[in-house]
């Protein structure tokens, strides 16, 4: 079973990882020459090193997730088991969260030391393939190491916003040196660049986390369609009476993540275009 | 962590890469060894059975992959006397499963089936081949062989869900050097049978 390799995808990936890289050099370059902010890079650099180390601890928490061990939810222990074994990996730890919005993630800072999340809600809407679809997509992220490639990538970045928002408490105190408003506004533009790279990064690992799930299970098709019921365009097939749709309507909010802006600054590309991807996975597994 | 493996995370394709590596065939023939080892030195003796667990890919390429793979065993049952079974498991894996008193007709059909598959190119749907050992007054024993791995290791469940480890470690400590043994115990993964004291293709 082998697919066409994505060198679109790898190229824009490895792009996107070279601008960032350039505009982090700037910065440290700049950065450099202003002495009295050393105190804020060397907190932030502990700080950001607590979190890699605690980032599995703090996502659960933020969920709202539990460890579960194999006698509370023996099907998804042997379901994760089966699959991490497909995949070489460890077998993960395993948390539910009590939402009832369908959702899954995977944490944790290397692959002996993940966490595989899932909600109450996903394991209510989807069926056993389309959960092993997305069970798989978040074992394709431990596998890729993204949680480490993304803390990597979003240290600089998060240095950027605080001198933004902390710098000026360093004004005056410099010898011989430019004032702390160019520090700050060079911090801006990084920042504000830097993130949409980073999005972008992260839209891309989505994509690579996408084809790795597929490739573990198999089954294209089964995460596409577990995309659709997540998304809720399933729900959009209307079941209800028209005359009742069109009091509805009235309620309808516009999403928020529509338009250029909304594109560019999200973590996670359109699912429309995961779900054609996919299908282009299919197709080539079932005309190789 | 390698620099290849480096370079790999950074692409985002270590997962793909690792689902779709193909396997190694070559060290089942190991096993021929092992089962006189495992009777000589330990009274294991042959269960006289041994499967294939596959997890199955959502084509009809792949299904006409297993139809020959069973069209072949269906025809060597007459040739060597080797019986042959299908199996779907309720995590749905597939089970090729043959049954032989001769041991070294269970390691070259084992062989046979998965090299097959490989042929085929699905040599990365190929999760293990398990080989199953009974010793008077205990439950079943077996060596599997992880092709993901490429190593083998032991498994002796006992009772339900639980696993004899001493059994396990001793089966390690007197087949190592033998057989390429998993060192990693992380990756020493259970197949639990669906019933206590059953095959885990049963």
């Amino acid at each position: 079973m082998q697919w066409k390799t994505d060198w679109g995808l790898r190229g824009r990936m490895v792009f996107t990882m070279f601008l960032l890289f350039a505009l982090y050099i700037v910065f440290v370059g700049v950065l450099s020459q202003f002495t009295n902010l050393i105190g804020i890079v060397l907190v932030m650099g502990l700080f950001s090193l607590g979190q890699f180390f605690f980032s599995d601890k703090m996502a659960l928490y933020s969920m709202g997730a539990n460890v579960v061990d194999e006698s509370e939810a023996p099907e998804l222990h042997r379901t994760v088991e089966r699959l991490s074994q497909q995949a070489d990996l460890p077998k993960p730890q395993i948390a539910i969260a009590d939402s009832q919005v369908p959702n899954a993630f995977a944490t944790g800072r290397n692959q002996s030391n993940a966490t595989v999340a899932v909600t109450r809600g996903l394991l209510n809407t989807l069926d056993q393939e389309e959960l092993e679809g997305v069970l798989a997509h978040e074992l394709a992220h431990i596998k890729n190491r993204d949680v480490m490639v993304m803390t990597i990538a979003s240290f600089l970045s998060t240095l950027a916003f605080i001198v933004v928002r902390w710098g000026w408490l360093f004004s005056g105190d410099g010898e011989n040196q430019a004032p702390i408003y160019v520090a700050i506004l060079v911090s801006l533009v990084v920042w504000v660049l830097s993130f949409l790279l980073i999005r972008a990064l992260s839209r891309y690992r989505e994509y690579a986390a996408d084809r790795g799930g597929a490739s573990i299970t198999g089954n294209p098709s089964a995460l596409a369609s577990a995309l659709m019921s997540i998304d809720g365009r399933m729900d959009r097939v209307p079941d209800d009476d028209l005359r009742e749709q069109a009091e509805m309507n009235a309620f309808f909010i516009i999403p928020i993540r529509s338009g250029f802006i909304g594109k560019i600054a999200s973590s996670h590309p359109p699912t429309e275009k995961r779900i054609e991807k996919l299908r282009e996975l299919e197709q080539q597994q079932e005309t190789a | 962590m390698g620099l290849f493996d480096t370079v790999r995370s950074v692409l985002g394709v270590n997962a793909e890469a690792d689902a779709t590596r193909e396997a190694d065939p070559e060290d089942l023939f190991g096993m021929s060894t092992a089962y006189m080892t495992m009777e000589a030195d330990l009274g294991y003796e042959n269960a006289e059975q041994a499967a294939l667990c596959f997890s199955s890919v959502d084509s009809t390429d792949f299904g006409d992959t297993v139809d020959e793979v069973e069209a072949i065993l269906e025809a060597g049952e007459t040739e060597t006397g080797t019986g042959f079974s299908q199996h779907s498991d309720d995590h749905g894996y597939s089970w090729v499963v043959l049954s032989d008193d001769d041991p070294e007709d269970l390691v070259t059909t084992i062989h046979f089936a998965a090299d097959t598959f490989i042929e085929q190119g699905y040599g990365s749907r190929l999760l293990a081949a398990v080989f199953g050992f009974d010793k008077s007054g205990t439950d079943h024993a077996y060596w599997i062989y992880s092709f993901r791995r490429g190593a083998y290791y032991p498994f002796v469940p006992e009772g339900d869900h639980e696993r004899d480890n001493q059994a396990e470690f001793k089966l390690q400590s007197v087949l190592d050097g033998e057989l390429g043994i998993e060192a990693d115990e992380e990756y020493w993964y259970p197949l639990w049978p669906d019933r206590p004291g059953g095959h885990p293709w049963e």
